[in-house]
């Protein structure tokens, strides 16, 4: 169903413009693994403190306030680094199972992301169970880690 | 100069001939699954300590005081440094010749000692007055240590995701 528009990504001067330049694509590539750091580290440090480790000593919703705007940063980052990347590998992305993966885990991991997990991680002290907050802190991980990050490298090793 | 480096040549040498190195290499599955784990377990490291670099230049996490932070994520980013230390390794040690004549992978080596000589200055130098400054923007010396360290680790890893282009190989 999306094959046309795939291939009409593969086919655009962009991904001409990519493929020609010897730098643009590895660079792009390189600057996405950047920001992936930047956003792991802003959804680690408040999943190891929902899992009841870390910074301990500091409140839940503190550590998610504190954490939110990296995240965004983060994530737009990598949008704007993955869409080249997209552009420029249409139809070999088209054809790789773990690219459908990760577009279909993306989604639910950003709607988690945005409504369970920051409801939880910012509602008051003692308003939700450290067993609540451990398996939320859990799903995340799981999701953003084993449901995108892991299939997202294995697209390059496996196609 | 190529003289000088003779020995580790050797010693790279060595290892590629080893018959573990040479099953490494050979095996598609099991090389790839270092290399992802390569990957998640630089997440947890330098994800902790981009967050304590922002930290540093007083642009994150400010409401926590500099040395709890530092303290409680202090065993996290070492276990990620153990882990991308030990899953780097064994990438090096299955295909040791491609990363010896790879300017990309010496350059990430050069820049990861720079980092870790960069930590250790901000730990006697810039760290030992925190109780003036735990709860506040760093001052300079200790911003500065925070930059460096976002700017290493930022190369470091463009470095390490540069190893497969080998543009400047010539042998």
């Amino acid at each position: 169903m999306l094959q046309p528009y795939f291939q009409a990504m593969n086919d655009s001067s962009i991904a001409k413009f990519i493929s020609e330049s010897l730098w643009v694509y590895p660079l792009d590539q390189a600057i996405h693994l950047v920001f992936l750091a930047l956003f792991a580290g802003a959804i680690l440090i408040l999943d190891i403190r929902l899992l009841g480790f870390g910074m301990r000593e500091q409140s839940v919703a503190k550590v998610a306030r504190d954490s939110w705007p990296w995240l965004v940063v983060g994530f737009l980052g990598l949008v704007a680094t993955g869409i080249p990347q997209l552009i420029q590998n249409a139809m070999r992305e088209y054809y790789s199972e773990f690219f459908w993966i990760k577009m279909y885990v993306l989604p639910v991991a950003l709607i988690y992301t945005v409504t369970v997990r920051r409801m939880v991680s910012q509602a008051e002290d003692g308003r939700v169970s450290p067993m609540v907050q451990k398996v939320v802190g859990l799903v995340s991980i799981l999701l953003w880690i084993g449901g995108v990050a892991v299939p997202s490298r294995l697209i390059g090793l496996f196609t | 100069m190529s003289e000088l480096l003779m020995p580790i040549r050797a010693v790279f040498e060595a290892v590629a001939n080893s018959e573990n190195s040479i099953a490494l290499r050979e095996s598609q599955y099991v090389w790839s699954l270092f290399e992802v784990a390569h990957v998640i377990s630089m997440c947890l490291f330098a994800g902790l300590i981009i967050m304590m670099d922002l930290r540093l230049l007083g642009i994150g996490n400010m409401q926590t005081p500099f040395s709890q932070l530092q303290k409680r994520l202090f065993p996290w980013q070492m276990l990620g440094m153990a882990l991308s230390a030990i899953t780097g390794l064994v990438l090096v040690y299955g295909d040791p010749m491609r990363f010896y004549s790879n300017i990309f992978f010496w350059m990430k080596m050069s820049l990861m000692v720079i980092a870790a000589v960069n930590a250790l200055a901000f730990h006697y130098i810039a760290y030992f007055d925190v109780d003036n400054w735990d709860n506040k923007v760093p001052p300079f010396g200790a911003k500065l240590s925070g930059v460096l360290g976002l700017g290493l680790w930022a190369f470091v890893i463009v470095s390490g995701r540069l190893i497969p282009y080998n543009w400047f190989q010539n042998q």
